[in-house]
């Protein structure tokens, strides 16, 4: 990619009273793109992401942000990120509307104007003026996505976003950080557990394990391209596709085989000719939990703590 | 720095319990105030000043033939003795109802409760930004962390001043209502002569020694509460060392250690009533110390809260 990274992580590591949270992490983030951040819990996701927020100072390695580092340049540097980290806590007893006001004063070049504009994009112009205290987990969430957008960041940094949100809100939510990153070239960064939302949101995901960058891939453009095919006798089928030299697996009633979109038409006569029963043939999509799973070898807590 | 201050002004009076101190502050004089004006017009007397005059003097004479005193309070019964003969002699009255000088004495006291209220503000405002979550949005914007905590250091005095002027504005209001000033000469004795007293001169200094002690438990709450996060705690052990700061420094009065702590110089009233904690103490060595003290307070609550990697 020619396009200048707008985050680079360049060999981050934290290491907390002797326990190595965070090794060696290397990470580019582009402008435009949805980036997913999945990791088993404990695996350093959330350290991550305070390192690159300043809460936390990394013991090594550096963060960088639209070229500035963070430490050297932290008031630039931060200027150009919106951050929701966790639940957005919010000032309970203030408005929400008071909220923005106070994380408004704190930018530069936030007039009142853009507040407004701000709490019409995320929909909460009915009850902006009522305390925060009052209101639901969901309208908490979109809170916080306003003030994350309040000074029009060019980095957007999400810890379990769509948490309390709705199905609807969820859609809007995904179609709006779409919207931001494709229209606003805004990078995007989202860590979360709900591994479908982030292959419904993400074009690209960062797959942490033990505090090790263990996989950076695209979604939505695997090199092989996979069918299940669902046909009896199952032996037969073994041994046909074994004889024409497919690798294939065996999955529930049928098969994944491993083919190309050209080659299917051939095949399925192939079959019918040897009189083999056939009742399904469909493209076979890996889903992201499966890849997840994969990759990080099962359900374990990672051993260090991420606190 | 301004907008941040703006801020944490907003914050502070949404919060119900700035509203209830302050509430409690005008209660805490007028109540009283009310209490004593109506004490004494049901007990108003017809006896002439020098009746009282003769009969406290009496007091005090029985006082100093029949108990044993130490000789600080012998010193004192004498001087009052003499000045009561001094006023039947030379006819200069005494004052029989209270006066608004009285009563703001009397609520000069409260500034006890000012240092309360701005001592829980001082320990609850950065450790409540922890315990809500509130401290990552906050720290997540363009604005420095020493900012930041500055910016909640000023609010916290601001508070404390506030309180302050509505503690003598509030005593001032009550007292010109309720009482007259004073008419007649309040005597004191100053090496062995008898002056009259300057009421306003010591007021004002009085307010001012108290000071000591509320710049000082004000730092020592704020960094504790900044330190350990916690206003309890915070809160607490500010409150601890006002109640038994004494107990602490007579029970370190045999080390000569117990000059550089900074109990044992916080209270400045100490140089107005004379009675000094510990023996050979002054009052530019009892500032310089408390100076010290307060730069301590102060940079270690900006060193752990600039170093410190937010977790909450």
């Amino acid at each position: 990619m020619n396009i200048q990274p707008i985050v680079q992580l360049q060999n981050l590591s934290k290491t907390i009273r002797g326990k190595q949270l965070i090794q060696q992490l290397n990470l580019d983030l582009y402008p435009g793109q949805i980036t997913g951040f999945l990791g088993p819990n404990g695996a350093g996701k959330t350290t991550t992401i305070r390192m690159m927020t300043g809460l936390m100072y990394p013991t090594e390695g550096k963060v960088i942000i639209d070229g500035q580092s963070l430490k050297e340049h932290y008031e630039e540097a931060i200027s150009k990120v919106g951050v929701i980290v966790e639940n957005p806590e919010m000032y309970k007893y203030l408005s929400g509307y008071k909220n923005l006001l106070h994380f408004a004063r704190m930018h530069k070049n936030v007039p009142k104007e853009r507040i407004d504009e701000v709490v019409q994009q995320v929909g909460l112009e009915k009850r902006i003026h009522e305390k925060v205290s009052t209101y639901s987990l969901g309208m908490r969430q979109r809170l916080g996505l306003a003030q994350a957008l309040l000074h029009r960041p060019k980095f957007l940094i999400l810890d379990e976003p769509t948490n309390g949100l709705d199905p609807a809100g969820i859609r809007e939510f995904r179609m709006y950080l779409r919207k931001i990153a494709d229209e606003e070239g805004v990078s995007v960064f989202v860590s979360s557990h709900m591994l479908s939302e982030i292959e419904l949101m993400c074009d690209r995901v960062a797959v942490i394990q033990n505090g090790q960058l263990i996989d950076i891939r695209d979604i939505h453009n695997e090199t092989t391209s996979l069918y299940y095919i669902e046909a009896t006798p199952s032996e037969d089928v073994a041994t046909h596709l074994q004889n024409l030299d497919y690798s294939f697996t065996v999955e529930n009633n049928g098969v994944v085989v491993e083919v190309n979109k050209e080659n299917i038409p051939a095949l399925i006569s192939q079959l019918v000719q040897d009189n083999i029963q056939l009742f399904a043939v469909q493209p076979h999509q890996k889903t992201l939990e499966d890849q997840f799973l994969e990759m990080t070898g099962g359900g374990q807590i990672a051993e260090a703590n991420s606190k | 720095m301004l907008k941040l201050i703006q801020n944490e002004w907003m914050k502070l009076w949404h919060k119900n319990g700035t509203w209830m101190m302050l509430i409690f502050l005008v209660l805490f004089i007028i109540v009283p105030g009310g209490m004593m004006k109506y004490q004494e017009t049901k007990n108003a007397e017809n006896t002439t000043w020098q009746e009282v005059v003769q009969q406290q003097m009496n007091f005090y004479k029985d006082i100093l033939a029949s108990e044993e005193l130490s000789e600080a309070d012998i010193k004192s019964f004498e001087e009052k003795i003499a000045i009561f003969e001094y006023r039947l002699a030379n006819n200069v009255p005494i004052q029989l109802e209270t006066t608004v000088e009285d009563f703001m004495s009397f609520a000069s006291n409260w500034i006890m409760l000012v240092t309360l209220f701005t001592v829980i503000l001082a320990a609850s405002i950065v450790s409540s930004e922890f315990s809500t979550g509130t401290i990552k949005m906050l720290l997540t914007r363009p604005i420095s962390r020493a900012k930041v905590l500055t910016s909640k250091l000023i609010t916290v005095f601001l508070f404390g001043v506030l309180l302050l002027i509505v503690n003598i504005g509030v005593s001032a209001l009550t007292g010109f209502v309720l009482f007259d000033a004073t008419t007649n000469a309040e005597l004191e004795m100053v090496d062995g002569k008898i002056v009259e007293k300057a009421v306003w001169g010591d007021l004002a200094y009085s307010y001012l020694l108290a000071c000591g002690d509320f710049v000082m438990s004000t730092l020592f709450a704020f960094f504790i509460g900044s330190v350990f996060r916690s206003s309890s705690l915070a809160i607490g052990l500010t409150m601890f060392l006002s109640f038994m700061g004494q107990m602490i420094v007579s029970l370190l009065s045999k080390y000569e250690i117990v000059k550089y702590i900074w109990i044992t110089h916080s209270n400045l009233k100490q140089y107005e009533t004379g009675n000094l904690l510990v023996e050979g103490i002054t009052m530019p060595f009892s500032l310089t110390v408390l100076a010290i003290y307060a730069v301590i307070f102060t940079v270690i609550s900006y060193m752990s809260f600039m170093k410190r990697d937010v977790t909450a």
